[in-house]
C-alpha cells in the first residue's frame, strides 16, 4: 500500500514539477518536441531512481561529513553514464538534448529526492520513489511537449498531425516562454482539481 | 568494535574506494561505447555531404550506404586529386574526415585538402568543406560543385549555437537553395566566391545572394567561410574549369591576381587574406 503510493503520490498530489516546482528549467529547455522530451524524461527516470537505490545502499556507511560529495559523485556517475549512452546510440536526441542532458546533475529534483527519501529509508523504497519521481517529472514534459510540438509545428513525433490540413506553425509555442506559460495552465488545472492544493 | 564513521581514515578511505569504482566503471563505459560514438559523427558527415548533393532523402543508413558506394573521398595533394584508398584498396573516408577536423587550421597554402568527388552515369560533382565563425559559435557547410568548378549544385550548412530564427535560419533549405545555379568565377576567371549581400542580392548577379534578415553577423560569417574556405580550393578549381572548357581561355594574367575588392564593406576586410597572392 505504501509502496504503491511512492510511485503515484508524485504522479498527482505531489508532483515534483507543478507542486514542489522543482526542475523547471530543463522542463523549459527540452520540450519544444516529443522525441526529446520523452528521451530526457526516460533519462531523469533512470538517474533518480538508481541514484536513489544506491545511496539508499550506502546509507549507513557514509561519513556524514561528506554526504554531499558521495551524493554529487553518485549522481554525476549515472549521468556521464546516461550521456554516453545517448551519444552512442540515440545521436540525434543527445544532440538536440545538448547540455541539458549534463545538466541533470543539478536538477533539484533528484538530489532532493536522495537527501529527503533515499538517507532515509530502505533501498526498494527509495528505488520506487526514485522511479515516481522520475515519472512525475516526465509526465509534464511529455504533456508540454505534446502542445508545443502539435500548435508549433502540426506534428507529433515528427509526423504530420495537422499541418497537412493547411496549419501553419506558431513558432511563438517553440519559444521558451510558451513552456513556462503551459505549465502555468497544468498547474491551474491540477490546482482547480486539488483543492487543499489552493495557497489562501 | 564500531568503526568510527567520522574519522578521518575511515573518511580517506571511503572516498579512495568510491573514486576508484567510479572511475573504473566510467573509463569502462566511455571505452567501449567510443567506437560507435566515432561512428555516429562520421555518418553525421557523411549524410550532410549526401545532403549538400541533394540526396540525402532516405533513412540514414541508406544515406550512409549511398555515401560509401558513390563517393571517392579524396586529398588534394599540391594541386593534384588524390582518392584515399586503405590497404585493400577500397575508398576510405576516414583521413579525409579527419582532415576536416581543423579545417580553419589549414593554411591556404596547405599541401592536403580534403574533397569528395561523386560520379554516377556521367555526373560528376565535387563536395568541399568549409569551416568558419558565426556570431555565437562556429558554422560549418559543404559546397557541391558541378564538374567545372565554378557553379553550385548545392549546398548545406551546419551551426553550433546561433539565433533561432535568425542566424539559425543558414541551415534550413529555403536559404541553402538560393545557393543553386550561382558561380564562384566571375566571366573574367577571377574567384569572387559568393556573398551574402544585406538588404538582398542584385537581380541576376550569381555571385550574390540574400542575406538573413536580423542575422547580418552570421551572415557576413558565412560570407567569410565560403570565400576563405573555397579560396584554398582555388588552383585546383581553376584546373577544372580548364579542362571542363578547353577553347573557352582563361587570360594568365587573371589567374594570380590577388583577390580583394569591396566585397566587404564593413571593416572585415582585414579577416580576408589575399589568397594566391604573387608578390608583384
Amino acid at each position: 500500500m505504501k509502496l504503491n503510493s511512492n510511485l503515484t503520490a508524485p504522479l498527482g498530489g505531489n508532483n515534483p514539477v507543478i507542486v514542489q516546482i522543482l526542475g523547471i528549467c530543463s522542463a523549459l529547455a527540452v520540450t519544444v518536441k516529443l522525441e526529446p522530451a520523452v528521451v530526457m524524461g526516460l533519462s531523469v527516470i533512470f538517474v533518480t531512481a538508481f541514484s536513489n537505490l544506491v545511496m539508499s545502499l550506502l546509507r549507513n556507511g557514509i561519513p556524514s561529513r561528506i554526504r554531499i560529495i558521495v551524493q554529487l559523485v553518485v549522481i554525476a556517475t549515472l549521468v556521464i553514464l546516461v550521456d554516453q549512452v545517448l551519444r552512442a546510440f540515440a545521436y540525434d536526441v543527445s544532440k538536440q538534448l545538448s547540455v541539458y542532458v549534463g545538466l541533470i546533475i543539478t536538477n533539484c529534483i533528484v538530489m532532493g529526492r536522495v537527501e529527503a527519501y533515499a538517507l532515509g529509508h530502505k533501498p526498494w523504497e527509495s528505488f520506487l520513489d526514485g522511479v515516481g519521481n522520475g515519472l512525475g517529472y516526465a509526465m509534464i514534459l511529455v504533456i508540454v511537449a505534446f502542445f508545443r510540438e502539435l500548435f508549433g509545428s502540426g506534428t507529433l513525433f515528427g509526423i504530420d498531425i495537422i499541418a497537412r490540413f493547411g496549419y501553419v506553425g506558431n513558432s511563438l509555442m517553440l519559444f521558451p516562454p510558451m513552456a513556462l506559460i503551459i505549465v502555468g495552465c497544468i498547474i491551474w488545472v491540477h490546482r482547480s482539481f486539488n483543492k487543499d492544493l489552493q495557497e489562501k | 568494535m564500531a568503526i568510527n564513521k567520522n574519522s578521518n581514515a575511515y573518511i580517506i578511505m571511503y572516498t579512495v574506494v568510491m573514486v576508484v569504482i567510479v572511475a573504473t566503471l566510467l573509463t569502462f563505459a566511455a571505452t567501449s561505447l567510443k567506437d560507435r560514438q566515432n561512428a555516429n559523427a562520421e555518418n553525421e558527415k557523411k549524410s550532410a555531404i549526401m545532403e549538400a548533393l541533394g540526396m540525402a532523402g532516405g533513412s540514414m543508413e541508406q544515406t550512409v550506404k549511398d555515401f560509401d558506394e558513390m563517393i571517392v573521398p579524396a586529398l588534394i595533394v599540391d594541386g593534384v586529386f588524390t582518392p584515399q584508398v586503405d590497404a585493400a584498396g577500397k575508398a576510405d573516408a576516414k583521413p579525409v574526415l579527419d582532415k576536416m577536423a581543423d579545417l580553419k587550421g589549414l593554411a591556404a597554402a596547405e599541401n592536403e585538402l580534403p574533397i569528395f568527388k561523386y560520379e554516377k552515369e556521367g555526373v560528376i560533382r565535387y563536395v568541399i568543406p568549409v569551416s568558419g565563425k558565426g556570431l555565437w559559435d562556429s558554422i560549418w557547410g559543404y559546397v557541391a560543385l558541378t564538374e567545372d568548378g565554378n557553379t553550385i549544385a548545392g549546398v548545406v550548412f551546419g551551426h553550433k549555437g546561433e539565433t533561432p530564427g535568425l542566424g539559425a535560419e543558414i541551415a534550413t533549405e529555403p536559404h541553402q537553395n538560393l545557393y543553386k545555379e550561382h558561380k564562384l568565377f566571375d566571366d573574367n576567371g577571377r574567384f569572387v566566391s559568393v556573398k551574402l549581400v544585406k538588404g538582398g542580392a542584385h537581380e541576376g548577379n550569381l555571385h550574390e545572394v540574400d542575406a538573413i534578415t536580423g542575422g547580418t553577423k552570421t551572415s557576413d560569417g558565412v560570407t567569410l567561410m565560403l570565400k576563405n574556405g573555397l579560396a584554398k580550393y582555388e588552383g585546383f578549381l581553376r584546373s577544372l574549369s580548364a579542362t571542363a572548357a578547353e577553347d573557352t581561355t582563361l587570360s594568365d594574367d587573371a589567374v594570380s591576381e590577388p583577390v580583394l575588392d569591396e566585397t566587404f564593406s564593413d571593416g572585415e576586410t582585414a579577416d580576408v587574406k589575399p589568397i594566391n597572392v604573387e608578390e608583384e
